[in-house]
């Protein structure tokens, strides 16, 4: 430290007190100390296990090399027998497909939910509040077993309500049938899981939307929607896109659900999403090389699902 | 102050927590003579009694032993297995179903017993088809452990309501009695013989029965049966009688719900399944069940039924080999196997077999094709998905079946 020291007042600029350096040093490394734990941590959780299923994803890994604990190298093969399987390209655009309608659902009931809450009374917004709580507590296991019972074929309390209501003839009506019934039933169940998250976090967000400023724009003669469009949706941009963000990476991935609620007997091709295709193909068929090479597929498909928002989310942040 | 003591207070059970993960660790380490056994819930339903007397005698025998049962479902237990088998804490006893253990043979999941072998009862006289399924280029890696059949469940009562005297002895037969049983009950979702829709094992008894199958090696490749004339007659057998007789869901499998739950509660006349089915009908129909051999489309033959069965294998990465073998002994003795046959079951040997309506059921029988991939023909539902689309009428039953057809011989045909 005192070489550079003298290298500095040798080159005649302003001096560099070692105290000055010692605070420019701290500058530096205190940030990078403060985030060691974290990077370290995560490197180990993640790092280890993604480095391991790289690996894996390269090799023919089946029942008889697991039992060895060890496989055989064989390149990009498991890549390419993904990529040629009609399978995949069918799962792909279906799980696309689902997860829109899944985002897309969650977001704009849960920013419907979140104006609800700004606007009704106190007592109102305590029973809302409390009860998009309790649907968040809920475990996802149980929550598939209520809605399992309440679609029942049997004796399901939908289809008696449905008919008592004489909305047509639901007895015995069966809402796993056909590939669009059954999706539409994990939609519900994931959409409703997901709206208390996505609307309390709308609601701190609204929160911050300047009250003056509402008022201000109404003095001018600005209706509601324009009010909507013009002040409140850019102050929630932000968060909505996080929210999005989030919602694609779990959607995408989505498992205990659709897997728990369709039911092992009935998850064939003709309804796969894509973490089942993952399951059937790397656990049911004991293949975990295959396994690993298509979950690092849809990795890089997320990733590419979800780069437009991250990298507008990344912009936000560099503006302010 | 206040902090401190809460501070204290959590280095105190960080400590207390520590020293008691060491002493239980030292506990399980002291015992190491334990043995963990897998058995299908099945056993805990049917014949938990048996299994706890069996570690009864089987810990007084040794002593210091202690047996750790652990109920799986048929659902998810292989996937539960290859889990132990890649990371330790596995079973040193797992029941395998019969059409699951030849994928794990070929791959060396299990001990070879074939020295053990002549030590069990009756190993001499085991029943031929269940010993095959444990066997593997000559070697046994399998105990058979019992076997079963499937029969009609039924209330006297209620055939008797209908004006039913005497027991069907056709399919057809059935079908009127089961029109029968429908006009008398009237009752909404009532089904005259339960079936849910997606029961492949009760299927494919139709397809057999018409002389059909679902596949067969032939020069050493497979090829898909179910288009044959007469695997789709066998098939069109199946819809019909369904339609006739089933208010059950056409989708769902034999166990959402379980058949005796849907008996219990009143809504079904009979119902197809393993005889031990008569365990749960529930008190109110426990004195009116009864059960008789389904029987086939021609009169006074029966239809034949899936012989299902299940064996019971030490995995190769259990520590306790030798107990675990002991323990097998014990489970599959004369003695186990004819409290098994008490409760309905199928014992495992010739010698031991009786004259029930189980064991005349099994006279006539089928068994899935005895192929390394069969299993991954059963985990991806080609056959229950073609039974679904059959009934719901999606496809044609020709439609369906060739379909499934193709992809079974696809399936079958992996190196």
């Amino acid at each position: 430290m005192s070489e550079g020291t003298s290298t500095a007042t040798a080159a005649g600029t302003f001096p560099l007190t070692s105290r000055r350096r010692r605070r420019l040093w701290g500058r530096v490394a205190v940030p990078y100390a403060l985030i060691a734990p974290v990077v370290i941590t995560i490197a180990l959780i993640l790092g280890y296990p993604l480095y391991y299923l790289v690996r894996l994803s390269l090799q023919q890994y089946g029942l008889f090399e697991l039992i060895r604990h060890k496989g055989i190298g064989v390149g990009l093969a498991n890549y390419r027998s993904v990529l040629h399987d009609q399978i995949f390209w069918h799962t792909l655009v279906r799980t696309i497909v689902f997860t829109a309608a899944n985002v897309v659902l969650t977001m704009v009931l849960g920013l419907l939910v979140a104006l609800l809450l700004v606007r009704v009374s106190r007592p109102v917004r305590l029973l809302l509040s409390s009860s998009l709580v309790l649907v968040w507590s809920m475990p996802v296991v149980v929550a598939v077993q209520v809605w399992y019972w309440m679609t029942n074929f049997e004796n399901g309390v939908v289809n008696y309500v449905l008919t008592q209501l004489h909305l047509g003839s639901f007895e015995q009506h069966d809402w796993y049938a056909s590939t669009f019934s059954q999706l539409s039933m994990v939609t519900l169940l994931i959409v409703w899981g997901a709206l208390p998250f996505v609307a309390i976090t709308l609601y701190a967000a609204l929160a911050q939307v300047p009250n003056d400023l509402l008022e201000a724009a109404s003095v001018d003669g600005a209706g509601a929607w324009m009010k909507f469009r013009d002040i409140t949706l850019p102050i929630l941009r932000p968060i909505l896109l996080i929210l999005t963000s989030l919602s694609i990476i779990w959607d995408f991935g989505v498992f205990t659900q659709p897997y728990l609620l369709i039911g092992q007997s009935k998850v064939t091709p003709g309804n796969f999403l894509m973490s089942i295709y993952l399951f059937e193909e790397g656990y049911f068929k004991s293949d975990y090389g295959r396994g690993a090479a298509i979950s690092l597929l849809m990795l890089a498909i997320v990733g590419v699902l979800s780069i437009v928002y991250v990298r507008r989310m990344v912009r936000i942040g560099v503006e302010t | 102050m206040k902090r401190r003591s809460i501070a204290a207070l959590l280095l105190v059970t960080v400590v207390a927590a520590a020293v008691a993960a060491t002493t239980s660790g030292a506990t399980k380490k002291a015992n190491a003579s334990s043995i963990t056994v897998w058995l299908q819930t099945d056993a805990q339903s049917g014949w938990a009694d048996l299994v706890a007397s069996v570690n009864q005698k089987f810990q007084s025998d040794h002593p210091g032993t202690t047996v750790n049962v652990q109920y799986q479902s048929w659902g998810d237990h292989l996937q539960k297995f290859d889990a132990t088998l890649a990371g330790g804490g596995g079973p040193d006893v797992i029941e395998m179903g019969n059409t699951e253990m030849t994928k794990y043979m070929a791959a060396g999941a299990f001990a070879d017993l074939s020295s053990a072998k002549g030590s069990f009862d009756n190993s001499a006289n085991w029943l031929k088809g269940l010993a095959a399924s444990g066997v593997y280029k000559n070697k046994t890696y399998g105990v058979p452990y019992y076997a079963g059949s499937r029969v009609v469940t039924y209330r006297s009562d209620l055939f008797k309501k209908a004006g039913i005297s005497k027991l069907p002895t056709s399919t057809a037969a059935y079908a009127a009695d089961a029109q029968k049983l429908m006009a008398k009950s009237g009752k909404k979702g009532f089904s005259p013989v339960y079936i849910a829709g997606t029961d492949w094992y009760f299927a494919m008894g139709f397809v057999f029965d018409y002389g059909g199958g679902i596949a067969a090696q032939i020069s050493g490749k497979w090829k898909g049966l179910l288009t044959t004339p007469k695997s789709i007659a066998g098939l069109t057998a199946y819809k019909n009688f369904f339609a006739t007789a089933s208010r059950a869901s056409k989708t769902t499998d034999e166990s959402h719900p379980n058949p005796y739950d849907v008996y219990a509660q009143g809504q079904a006349a009979s119902m197809i399944g393993p005889s031990w089915y008569t365990c749960c009908v529930g008190a109110k129909y426990k004195g009116s069940t009864s059960q008789f051999v389904m029987p086939g489309h021609v009169a006074g033959t029966s239809m034949p039924g899936f012989l299902g069965g299940s064996d019971l294998a030490v995995p190769i990465t259990s520590n306790n080999k030798a107990l675990a073998t002991d323990w097998l002994k014990d489970f599959t003795s004369t003695s186990s196997e004819k409290t098994l046959q008490a409760k309905g079951n199928i014992p495992n040997a010739t010698n031991l077999l009786g004259n029930s309506i189980n064991e005349r059921a099994a006279s006539r029988s089928w068994f899935v094709p005895t192929a390394k991939h069969w299993v991954d023909v059963e985990n991806g539902n080609i056959l229950r998905n073609m039974l679904a689309q059959i009934l719901t009428g999606k496809l044609s039953v020709k439609q369906a079946a060739q379909s499934a057809s193709d992809n079974i011989a696809s399936v079958l045909n992996q190196p």
